[in-house]
This record gives C-alpha cells, sequence and structure tokens, in this order.
C-alpha cells in the first residue's frame, strides 16, 4: 500500500474540511473493509495522500429507536446493526441485511456509512496495478467502458448508463424498502437528506467533495408490513449478492394496502420495481400475484451480452421474496 | 484532529509503544496490523494469505472480537487490546489452550495455514456463547477458509473444547489442558477415526 498522512478526526465539520481541502487527495476511512483492499490494489490513478479516521468522531457510532422511528449512525458497525433488538423487532429486514455482508470479522469492523458508500466491485474497476497496471475506465474518468464488450455476468440489467457496474451494499436494499433517508453533511455546515435510492448516480455518488454520510433515518414500520430480504450468491459463507430483493407488503383484510420491491446488484442504485408494486396494491398476495408481479418487475430488464441469466434469477427471487414475505 | 506519533497496544497482555515513523521498528500509517504483529513484533503465529479481507488466515481478536489484522491499519487500533494465537497458551506453564488442545486431539487441521484465524474466530465465539449450536459454529467460522478441507474435524473440535471450557469455567484448576478425555477414539495405524 503506498503510503499516506493519517489524522484521527474529531468532529464531523473537520472530517469535511479536511476532505474538502483544495489540492489534497484526501479520503475517509470508516471500517476500512474496503477501502484498504482498493488501496492495496492500487486502483485510483490519483492514490490518497491522505486519509481522515472517523471512526474518532464520539457519537456517530449510536443506533436509537423511539416512536419516531430508527436513527442510526453512519459509524454504527453491521455486527451491532444485526444484532440490535430494536431493529430485529422493527425493521427486520435492515438486520438481515446486515447479516447478510461478508464475514462475522468484517462486520465486526464494517460500518453503515462505508456500506453504502463502497466502491463497485466491477473487476474491471477493481484490475490490479500489481497485475500489469489498473484499468482506467469511464467512472475512473477514462474514456470508455471496457465492461460492455467484456465479461458483464455479474453486471448491470436496470438503468445502466455508461457504465454498468451495480451498487453492491446490501444494507442499501432494504432501507429503499423501508423509505430510509439518508443524512449528508457537508463543508461549512452544509446538510440534507435524500432517500436512499437517490444517494447513487450510474457512475458513482451524489456526494460532493468534503461531503460525508453521517446517519440513516427510517420511519416507523406500519403496523401490518410483513417483508423479507433475500440475497443469492454463488457461493453461501461469503459473497457479494448476483441478485438481491428486498420487499415489504401491508395487508388489510387480505388486500394488498402497499407495497415496496426494491431489487440489490442488478443497476448502479437499488431498484425499485414501482410497476410491479402497483401491481400488488389492491388485491389479494397469493402465489398467483406473487408470480404476476414480478414478471411486471422483470419486463424492462436490459441484459448486456453475458448476464441475461439474471433475468429469470431475478423474477424468480422476486416471486419467492414476496411469498417469504407473507409469511414474516 | 490529531495525527498519532505514538502507538499503544497491548498484544497478549503486555503493553507496547511504537513510534509512528519510517524505520522498521516503526509503524507507517498505512502498515496493517497484520505487518506490525508478524514484522514489529516477531508474533508469526498470525497468517496472511489473501491479504484482501477474503480468507480470514490473519483473524485476531481486537478488544475481544473477531477481526481481520490484513484490513485494519495499525494507527487505527492506538489504545486497543489484541490477542494473537501466540496469547492462547497458558503464559506461566506454556500449556496448550484447552481449545489447542482439541484441534490437536481431533486432528483439526492439516497443513495448520488456516489453524491461528480459526482458533481466534472460536476463541471470540465461546467467550460471547459458551455453548453453541453447530449451526452457529457454522456461522461464526463463515469468515475462515480451509483449503485442506478440515471443516468437519474443526466442527467436532469446537464442540468439544466448548465442552472442555465449560467444564474448566465450573471446576476452575490446572487439569483442563491435560484432559483430552472428550476425545474421540481413534485408529493411529490409519489415522482415521
Ligand atoms: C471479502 C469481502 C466480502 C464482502 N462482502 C460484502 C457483501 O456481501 N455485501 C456488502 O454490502 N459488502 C461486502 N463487502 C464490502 C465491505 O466490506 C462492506 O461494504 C463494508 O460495509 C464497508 O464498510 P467500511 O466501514 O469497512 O467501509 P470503508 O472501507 O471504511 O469505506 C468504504 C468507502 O466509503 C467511504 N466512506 C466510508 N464511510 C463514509 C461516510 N460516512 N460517508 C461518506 N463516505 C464514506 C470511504 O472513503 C471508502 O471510499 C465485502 C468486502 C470484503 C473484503
Ligand atoms: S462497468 Fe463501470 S466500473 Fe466497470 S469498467 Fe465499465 S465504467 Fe468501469
Ligand atoms: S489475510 Fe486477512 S483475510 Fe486473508
Ligand atoms: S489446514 Fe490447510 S488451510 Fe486449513
Amino acid at each position: 500500500m503506498r503510503s499516506f498522512r493519517h489524522v484521527r478526526a474529531t468532529t464531523v465539520a473537520e472530517a469535511c474540511a479536511l476532505l474538502a481541502e483544495p489540492g489534497t487527495r484526501a479520503r475517509a476511512n470508516a471500517g476500512g473493509s474496503d477501502l484498504l483492499g482498493a488501496l492495496k490494489d492500487g486502483i485510483y490513478p490519483e492514490p490518497p495522500d491522505l486519509l481522515v479516521d472517523l471512526k474518532t468522531i464520539p457519537g456517530l457510532d449510536a443506533i436509537e429507536a423511539d416512536e419516531a422511528g430508527l436513527r442510526v449512525g453512519a459509524l454504527a458497525r453491521l455486527a451491532d446493526i444485526a444484532r440490535s433488538e430494536p431493529i430485529r423487532a422493527h425493521w427486520p429486514i435492515f438486520s438481515q441485511a446486515a447479516q447478510a455482508v461478508a464475514s462475522p470479522q468484517i462486520r465486526n469492523v464494517a460500518t453503515l456509512g462505508g456500506n453504502l458508500c463502497q466502491e463497485v466491485r466491477c473487476w474491471y474497476f477493481r484490475y490490479p496495478a500489481g497485475l500489469g497496471g489498473s484499468i482506467d475506465c469511464l467512472r475512473k474518468g477514462g474514456p470508455r467502458c471496457p465492461a460492455v464488450k467484456g465479461d458483464t455476468r455479474y453486471h448491470a440489467i436496470f438503468e445502466g448508463r455508461g457504465c454498468f457496474a451495480v451498487c453492491p451494499s446490501d444494507t442499501a436494499v432494504a432501507l429503499a424498502a423501508l423509505d430510509a433517508i439518508v443524512v449528508l453533511e457537508g463543508p461549512g455546515g452544509a446538510r440534507r437528506e435524500l432517500p436512499v435510492q437517490d444517494v447513487y448516480t450510474p457512475l458513482g455518488t451524489v456526494l460532493e467533495p468534503g461531503e460525508l454520510v453521517t446517519a440513516v433515518r427510517v420511519p416507523p414500520p406500519a403496523e401490518e408490513a410483513r417483508s423479507a430480504f433475500l440475497k443469492f450468491t454463488v457461493r453461501e459463507p461469503i459473497d457479494f449478492a448476483v441478485v438481491s430483493v428486498a420487499a415489504s407488503i401491508t395487508l388489510r383484510d387480505g388486500v394488498c394496502t402497499d407495497a415496496r420491491l426494491v431489487l440489490g446488484a442488478v443497476g448502479p442504485r437499488p431498484y425499485r420495481a414501482l410497476e410491479a408494486e402497483a401491481r400488488l396494491i389492491g388485491g389479494p398476495i397469493d402465489e398467483r400475484a406473487a408470480v404476476e408481479a414480478a414478471e411486471v418487475a422483470l419486463a424492462g430488464a436490459k441484459p448486456l451480452r453475458g448476464n441475461a441469466y439474471k433475468v429469470p434469477l431475478a423474477r424468480s427471487i422476486v416471486m419467492r421474496a414476496i411469498l417469504a414475505a407473507l409469511e414474516g | 484532529m490529531d495525527e498519532a506519533t505514538q502507538i499503544r497496544l497491548t498484544v497478549n497482555g503486555r503493553g507496547h509503544t511504537l513510534a509512528v515513523g519510517p524505520r522498521s521498528a516503526d509503524v507507517a500509517p498505512s502498515d496493517t496490523l497484520a505487518h506490525t504483529l508478524r514484522h514489529v513484533m516477531g508474533l508469526t503465529g498470525t497468517k496472511v494469505s489473501c491479504d484482501r479481507g477474503a480468507c480470514g488466515m490473519c483473524t485476531v481478536l481486537l478488544d475481544g472480537r473477531a477481526v481481520l489484522s490484513c484490513s485494519l491499519l495499525t494507527v487505527e487500533c492506538d489504545g486497543s487490546s489484541v490477542t494473537t494465537v501466540e496469547g492462547l497458551a497458558d503464559p506461566e506453564t506454556g500449556g496448550l489452550h484447552p481449545l489447542q488442545q482439541a484441534f490437536v486431539d481431533h486432528t483439526a487441521f492439516q497443513c495448520g495455514f488456516c489453524t491461528p484465524g480459526i482458533l481466534m474466530s472460536t476463541k471470540a465465539l465461546l467467550d460471547e456463547n459458551p455453548e453453541p449450536t453447530v449451526g452457529e459454529v457454522q456461522e461464526a467460522l463463515a469468515g475462515n477458509h480451509c483449503r485442506c478441507i478440515t471443516h468437519y474435524h474443526v466442527l467436532e473440535a469446537v464442540q468439544d473444547a466448548a465442552g472442555r471450557m465449560r467444564e474448566a469455567a465450573l471446576e476452575p484448576g490446572p487439569t483442563v489442558s491435560e484432559s483430552s478425555s472428550n476425545a474421540p477414539e481413534r485408529d493411529v495405524a490409519t489415522g482415521t477415526r
């Protein structure tokens, strides 16, 4: 790993100011489980000369739940989110998604903010400099995307534009199904709030230089809401999703009154299948309704050369997630 | 905000103070905890294989939690307590920890490269949950790979170790590390059970 200066931030304002300083190539470090791998592989054309440790900012790891909902600080660790009693009781798919990330050792250090802001896993983007030179691509500011004409088996089937890497975050998928809001703070006290799926663009995130995720807010769950989070991986113990689905369904007297269907690892952001949600609302939920909604959810998919298999796979996981939610 | 000039670490119960700087005995800001343990402190029991967070070979305990020492910066461990595989044995007698003895008794390794990491993940599990189910052991060890396919032996060793450690907790005394009464009978000639 190339050397860098390392500072320990004690306030958000301080961290934002350092990261925004013109001329520095500073980066925030939270759990480091994603960033250190990227730095060791030398994937950045301009590697950071300064790391700003966010873990030294007191209080940013709090998990607070009350009638107004849930508020989780960006530095909360995934292991703590997974085992949090209030989260397991009221927002179970958030706990399940946190538990689905990586391995126990990684969840012991990995943070929520880092999970949301992690870099994509596209293997061209991640190609190590030590093996013949890193690969320049559109997402790194280069001229083109080498993936489109290459091996796209894990790439996008929705909403790709220029870049076809998928958002790898598991928690973002569950959070999108829970209508979560991400709190962003930037230099000079700037602050804004965005629905989680709006944090991502086809080429990265909307974060400005110096801007940090400081918290995630989740509204209280509807009383009759039931939910499920399913993640399909190639290997069971540790792996990124090939497709994941978070479903949240509200039933009153056997009729669906509200629904969220969010697909993960299919596009640059968690993909909300709005038309499929609309199809579910107003009717009973049974196997036929689930099959039809899954059909609608994947109708607009645009697979690349190497990933057409993801369409029937995602369809089947959407269907299973709807049925699993009924049980949940 | 500050920049560390020295790092205080407690490793296997012993305090260390390391300067942050460019000499080989110092800690560079980009040094991983695995590097510091192995190359500065000489604690080579902790292994490094993938160096990318994917295999679990480098697992140590950081303030009691199992973590990957290849994916942590030493400067970010300032003030923490680290336990490595060298810290398992009895510091007075050098006798193996019951967990280590169970791995020996069950031949729960072949090449042994993954073993320090597996032992440390298991230690973290049993400290928190002295009576885990097989499923809980599998979950706790999901981040530890073994290329020699010793998983089945490991599961047996962990269950056995958990039993021995519970017994040891009930009747405190120095006898635990000798007791291998729960070990399965073994055909010595073939090494199979
Ligand atoms: C073997 C392995 C398996 C993995 N499996 C999964 C998986 O199944 N699912 C999954 O989702 N992830 C997985 N990951 C990726 C990663 O470990 C997790 O996403 C983790 O949650 C990242 O959190 P962190 O705190 O360690 O992030 P860091 O590495 O500290 O940060 C990641 C990035 O986000 C930026 N960042 C960190 N915090 C903030 C903040 N508050 N505001 C703005 N930017 C910030 C950093 O600058 C960096 O660019 C895996 C990683 C490995 C090595
Ligand atoms: S898909 Fe995106 S990240 Fe991958 S090579 Fe193309 S531009 Fe780069
Ligand atoms: S060496 Fe640390 S996880 Fe592989
Ligand atoms: S015993 Fe060889 S890797 Fe596990």
